[in-house]
């Protein structure tokens, strides 16, 4: 999988972002789907800036790259810096999301819309980096039938 | 695409113009922006993202900051783009903004 890479910044969103709009539409991914997996990465590449990064007081990059899998897009996401798995992050529940601005919670709005805009987010840390996945089910036509 | 903001405060009415993408890294000047046009307590903030072509959960913690600095605040949407309404939608901001397809006198001062 060839890679792109950006300083662990906030400044790298938006190239990242490009990258994956890129990425996704050459994949044959529609408007919106494009649109969520931006987001899905946006997110995920903003906890690991702010809390993989700055609040752990480390630097490091950001890699990304992406293939083709099965029928599947895979997009991964790789970094150095303090181990972040979103699938255990507290995500808002049914009663946060109905909640009224004045008693909402801050936290965990990234991590909810990065797991809705994907099929999957799967993360491993191998001790020197951390690598989130995201999976992404590939539109395909209908075979013929014979 | 960078953010692109202005703001102007007309009577009663703040307004701040977005476009571009509101990101982890624009957030905090949006912020910053709505933080000082409510120092002269609107009775709304009015946000016009017809050119706001992406916007992750920064741009909702905004709302929350701003609703939650001034309670009493009617915050008006204008004319979001149709992702940017699947976001609000999901999170359940919907109900709790006014989203408008264009400004009436009223939001106007």
């Amino acid at each position: 999988m060839e890679q792109q890479r950006f300083p662990g910044t906030l400044d790298a969103l938006e190239p990242i972002r490009k990258y994956v709009e890129a990425t996704a539409r050459s994949a044959g991914l529609d408007h919106k789907a494009v649109y969520k997996v931006c987001l899905a990465v946006d997110e995920i590449a903003t906890n690991i800036v702010v809390h993989g990064y700055e609040e752990a007081g480390l630097q490091g990059d950001l890699k990304i790259g992406a293939s083709v899998e099965d029928d599947n897009l895979v997009i991964q996401l790789e970094d150095q810096g303090k181990a972040y798995d979103p699938n255990l992050h507290l995500i808002p529940d049914a009663g946060d999301l109905s909640a009224p601005f004045e008693s909402r919670k801050i936290g965990g709005l990234g991590i909810f819309l990065a797991l809705d805009g994907v099929d999957d987010i799967q993360y491993k840390t191998t001790g020197k980096a951390n690598i989130h996945r995201f999976i992404i089910r590939l539109p395909h036509e209908r075979e013929p039938e014979e | 695409m960078p953010l692109e903001m202005s703001a102007s405060t007309e009577g009663k009415t703040a307004r701040l113009n977005l476009s571009g993408e509101l990101d982890g890294a624009s957030a905090a000047s949006v912020r910053d922006a709505v933080d000082k046009a409510l120092q002269s307590r609107p009775e709304r903030l009015v946000l016009a993202v017809e050119n706001l072509t992406f916007m992750a959960s920064a741009g909702l913690r905004i709302l929350i900051f701003a609703k939650q600095k001034q309670p009493d605040l009617k915050i008006y949407i204008v004319k979001p783009q149709e992702a940017i309404v699947d976001t609000l939608q999901k999170t359940g901001f919907y109900q709790s903004v006014y989203i408008v397809d264009r400004e009436t006198e009223e939001l106007k001062g």
